[in-house]
């Protein structure tokens, strides 16, 4: 795969969805960098709106779910060029319908129907890529190690998140939902210790509505899986979604609130999205990650101190963390 | 029938019920059909196939009104046979006969639209008759039958078909792969549900197998190649070498005892070691040990004559290739039992706790590593609680596993389960389940006095994960009590999951070697799944036990037996007749460019170098008309579909302006 699109300039529609642009702005910034050391081509996506969330928008009424995906969609078909989202659950959203769309010709017709009233049309002719999968297939684990110079030597807990592994028939994953390791690969790439931990596969709490419907029950997910992570001995957290990022990053001072007694010690690991730590690994200055340095700003992320993990790796970097 | 005779058609429209009159109106096909060239008579009844309707059919035919039949119903593939035999006793050749399809083809697709049911059904109408309107009357050739049977696997299905067989007289020659006979069943300690010691009622038919003067038993052998047909397949056999002379060996185990190579047991699924030079299993059959030539290192010690006293070690070996004729093949090729390390949550393999059904069932065997008391890998103590896994790997619809049910999980885990808990009455074991499948005779009876007396706690739900105490080596785990329908978490010693049962890794070989099916779950397909379950669609070749599909012991010995009955049915009557659709070739047309024989997927067509003409045997022939369509001087035409008869059906349709 590697050596086939290796000549081939890739390119993709490069999908923001809403909690990067709103929140996480230093995922984009990471990403960019990151794909524009690749020679990656990104076509912006002009009028996109929100995916909708899958598990908001879906729940409630799936062909308006299926629409404003599709229009979304359409949106790429024009560019020509896969989309690539940096979501899970715009992955979740988007390769869903765009398979529905695919298969399922009734529920085409209705979405074609109400997009003609804005001169659009579902094609079916583009591909929904998130951004690990392009990194693991399109540019190939073994050009990313090649460009992976620096090992950062930190002790990861990744988290997959949902929408990334299942359902697993129209994932590009070989149908593994139960014990996957691409994303520890591609950690393990930059010189980083994938730790194993209990309940690794489950869900950030976020998804699925959880986090605006029941905040508290939401909480306990993300309770539970720091917990774990505590107790394996991670320096950080690293994962591929804005969203489970938020709940981890953001959901942590929360948790360290609402369950400041059952947990003991308060959590502070910090939260990472692969490519910034691909990133620095490449060679990339910490501002072209994203890494912000004075994180305690009041109500700007990232909200858990990342400077514990960081020195270790600018340790490494060779750079002086008070001086970056 | 004489050529002169005029061609006189009886076209005979079933209502079939109310399948095709429901929709169709068929007095108006009867009125239809008579309009048709060649028509003499148009009937229409309410089951043609019924006796009445056959007869009404014969007495047309004797008193001389029809000399052709088209019967209008269902599918050939239902009543063809049936039609045929009617017109034959009727004194009429049976090949004067077609059958239009406007039941499957016309009532039962169009429903809804009863006005393009009844075109399409006259569609067919007239093209069967413009075809049986150019058939020509065929004999079907008698070949004769080997009284000689090749049963391929010898497990408890093999060694069951060939003792029938061999004990109605006929030779069998019994091809197993492995060093011994036995099979799968000879790794199970007790059989459910009646808790008989399986090798107390195995070992003894594997006695008589050898024993057997007509069973040509021939063991660590595979089957190379396979030619022919029904009632003459010529088949080669590769005996693998053992590195052992089988005439000088007695078994004695002095180079067992002496070979310094330690390998895991298979046999005990690898829970064991055995030597370099081995027997699976004390009472194998033949008692004759193999050398294991992947491990062997050749240091001499069993070839010294001081080890092997008849000096029987031969590291010289080489394969042998023996030739056989038989008239029929059995196929008993068994099972794999299916490899869990696909299912990561429940981590066979990664953690030492989690065995298989089978590892549990050699852990209680008292032949087996632990001498029949169970204990778990990690301590070697004995395990206080244990849960059983069901479900794994079958009923599930996941890529890469099994959507059927394998049919003995549920009663195995039971079995053990009981076995185990008669051996330590304080452990603690549950069983997770789907729904318990305790369907044969006897089995729900077992399933009652296990549930209510044996304290085993049944739990409905599937497990989700299990997950490991790395200090401890305990399980964690986790599921859904269905019943109770909330989330439950345990922690156990022991975790055996019951696995089902898969059809073997080189079952594509063996299809492809006797030219069967699979069916999409990989099993062999059977030529009916209700009426002909014991044959395929290659005639002379039958299948029996778990090759065809899962099942437990008592199905397994029933379809051995049946399929035995059927194999014997061929050879008893010593002659076979085979359908005459053969085709044949024009030597004046025919160019000698071999096209044919190279697009042959039977290998029926040779060439004669001294006329320069193809040519082909009847026998092996399938029919496929492949041939006749290659050959480029046209000089191929295969009886029944020759160019002609296909093409008054095509004009038929084409000159109405059909309904295509």
């Amino acid at each position: 795969m590697v050596t086939k699109e290796k000549n081939k300039k890739l390119a993709y529609s490069f999908y923001l969805g809403c909690v990067i642009p709103n929140r996480y702005p230093m995922i984009e910034e990471a990403t960019r960098n990151v794909l524009n050391e690749f020679g990656v081509d990104l076509i912006e996506m002009n009028g996109a709106t929100c995916c909708p969330a899958p598990g908001v928008f879906r729940s409630f009424d799936i062909p308006t779910w299926e629409t404003i995906g599709a229009r979304n969609i359409t949106i790429a078909e024009n560019n020509g060029k896969n989309i690539l989202t940096m979501c899970n659950g715009c992955y979740g959203t988007l390769l869903e319908v765009n398979h529905q769309l695919k298969t399922d010709p009734i529920k085409r017709k209705f979405v074609n129907t109400q997009l003609k009233k804005i001169n659009r049309e579902f094609k079916g002719t583009i591909k929904v890529e998130h951004i690990i999968e392009v990194l693991y297939y399109d540019i190939g684990l073994e050009t990313i190690k090649e460009h992976a110079l620096k090992k950062l030597g930190l002790k990861c807990a990744i988290h997959y998140g949902c929408h990334l592994l299942k359902p697993a028939e129209i994932r590009p994953w070989g149908g593994e939902t139960e014990d996957p390791k691409f994303f520890d690969e591609l950690v393990e790439a930059i010189g980083c210790e994938s730790v194993e931990y209990k309940d690794k596969q489950m869900c950030c709490g976020a998804g699925g509505g959880l986090r605006s419907a029941v905040k508290e029950a939401s909480l306990d997910f993300t309770r539970h899986k720091l917990e774990m992570i505590r107790e394996a001995g991670a320096d950080c957290i690293v994962l591929a979604c804005p969203f489970c990022h938020l709940q981890f990053d953001l959901g942590q001072m929360e948790v360290n609130n609402i369950f400041r007694e059952q947990i003991g010690e308060p959590f502070e690991i910090p939260v990472f999205y692969y490519t910034q730590l691909l990133g620095l690994s490449m060679g990339l200055t910490p501002d072209q990650c994203g890494l912000v340095k004075h994180h305690n700003m009041k109500g700007v992320p990232p909200f858990i101190s990342q400077e514990k993990a960081l020195r270790k790796v600018y340790d490494v970097l060779g750079y002086d963390y008070d001086n970056v | 029938m004489k050529e002169n005779d005029e061609i006189k058609i009886g076209v005979y429209v079933c209502s079939c019920g109310i399948n095709i009159a429901g929709v169709i109106d068929v007095n108006e096909l009867v009125e239809f059909a008579k309009t048709l060239p060649h028509v003499a008579i148009a009937r229409n009844y309410k089951f043609f196939c019924s006796d009445n309707g056959q007869s009404m059919i014969k007495k047309d035919i004797k008193d001389g009104l029809v000399n052709r039949v088209v019967v209008a119903a269902c599918s050939p593939r239902m009543h063809e046979p049936t039609f045929r035999n009617a017109i034959e006793e009727a004194g009429l050749n049976p090949f004067l006969f077609a059958q239009a399809n406007i039941r499957e083809h016309a009532s039962w697709v169009n429903m809804k639209d009863p006005e393009g049911a009844s075109r399409v059904a006259k569609d067919h109408i007239r093209m069967i008759v413009a075809k049986v309107s150019k058939l020509e009357p065929l004999e079907r050739p008698k070949v004769k039958v080997e009284p000689k049977s090749l049963v391929i696997g010898a497990g408890i299905a093999g060694m069951n078909a060939a003792l029938d067989l061999a004990n109605q007289g006929f030779d069998v020659y019994l091809v197993e792969k492995e060093p011994t006979i036995g099979g799968h069943m000879a790794q199970l300690d007790k059989t459910f549900p009646t808790m008989d010691c399986s090798s107390c009622i195995l070992t003894p038919k594997m006695v008589d197998v050898s024993r057997n003067p007509k069973i040509h038993l021939m063991a660590y052998s595979e089957v190379d190649k396979v030619d022919g047909y029904v009632g003459n397949f010529d088949v080669t056999i590769r005996q693998k070498a053992k590195y052992v002379d089988a005439d000088k060996c007695t078994g004695c185990g002095a180079c067992a005892e002496e070979c310094p190579v330690t390998v895991p047991n298979e046999f005990d699924m690898n829970l064991s070691y055995r030597k370099a030079i081995y027997v699976p299993f004390p009472q194998a059959v033949p008692n004759i040990y193999t050398i294991d030539m992947n491990h062997c290192i050749k240091c001499g010690i069993c070839a010294s004559p001081n080890v092997c006293e008849p000096g029987a070690i031969d590291y010289d070996q080489k394969d042998k290739f023996i030739d056989i004729k038989v008239g029929t093949i059995i196929v008993a090729t068994g099972y794999d039992p299916y490899n869990p390390s696909q299912l990561k949550e429940y981590g066979y393999g990664k953690y030492d706790n989690v065995i298989t059904g089978m590892e549990m069932e050699r852990l209680l065997s008292s032949t087996g590593p632990t001498l029949g008391k169970p204990v778990r890998p990690s301590d070697l103590k004995a395990p206080h609680s244990i849960a059983f896994i069901q479900c794994v790997g079958s009923r599930n619809f996941r890529p890469g596993m099994h959507s059927y049910c394998s049919r003995v999980c549920c009663m195995y885990a039971m079995k053990q389960a009981r076995q185990y808990k008669e051996k330590h009455p304080d452990s603690q074991i549950y069983i997770f389940y789907i729904d318990i499948r305790a369907f044969g005779k006897g089995y729900e009876e077992f399933y009652e006095v296990t549930s209510r007396e044996y304290g085993i706690m049944f739990i409905r739900g599937r497990l989700a994960e299990i997950m490991e105490d790395k200090e401890t080596k305990n399980l964690i785990i986790r599921a859904e009590d269905t019943l109770l329908q909330r989330p439950i978490e345990l922690t156990v010693d022991m975790v055996v999951l019951s696995i089902g049962l898969e059809a073997r890794k080189d079952s594509d070989n063996i299809a492809r070697l006797l030219s069967i099916q699979k069916t999409a779950d990989g099993f062999f397909m059977e030529a009916h799944p209700k009426l002909r379950p014991v044959d395929t669609l290659t005639d002379g070749i039958f299948l029996a036990g778990v090759a065809q599909g899962p099942k437990d012991i008592p199905d397994t010995v029933a379809q051995a037996k049946g399929a035995a009955s059927s194999a014997s049915i061929l050879m008893a009557k010593g002659e076979v007749a085979i359908e005459p659709y053969y085709s044949e070739v024009n030597e004046a047309l025919c160019a000698g460019c071999k096209a044919c024989q190279s697009m042959c997927p039977f290998g029926a067509i040779s060439f004669d170098e001294r006329k320069k003409v193809a040519v082909i045997n009847r026998a092996k022939c399938k029919g496929c008309g492949t041939c006749a369509a290659t050959c480029p001087t046209g000089a191929i035409s295969q009886n029944h579909f020759k160019t002609e008869q296909i093409e008054a059906e095509i004009m038929a349709l084409l000159k109405y302006g059909g309904t295509y």
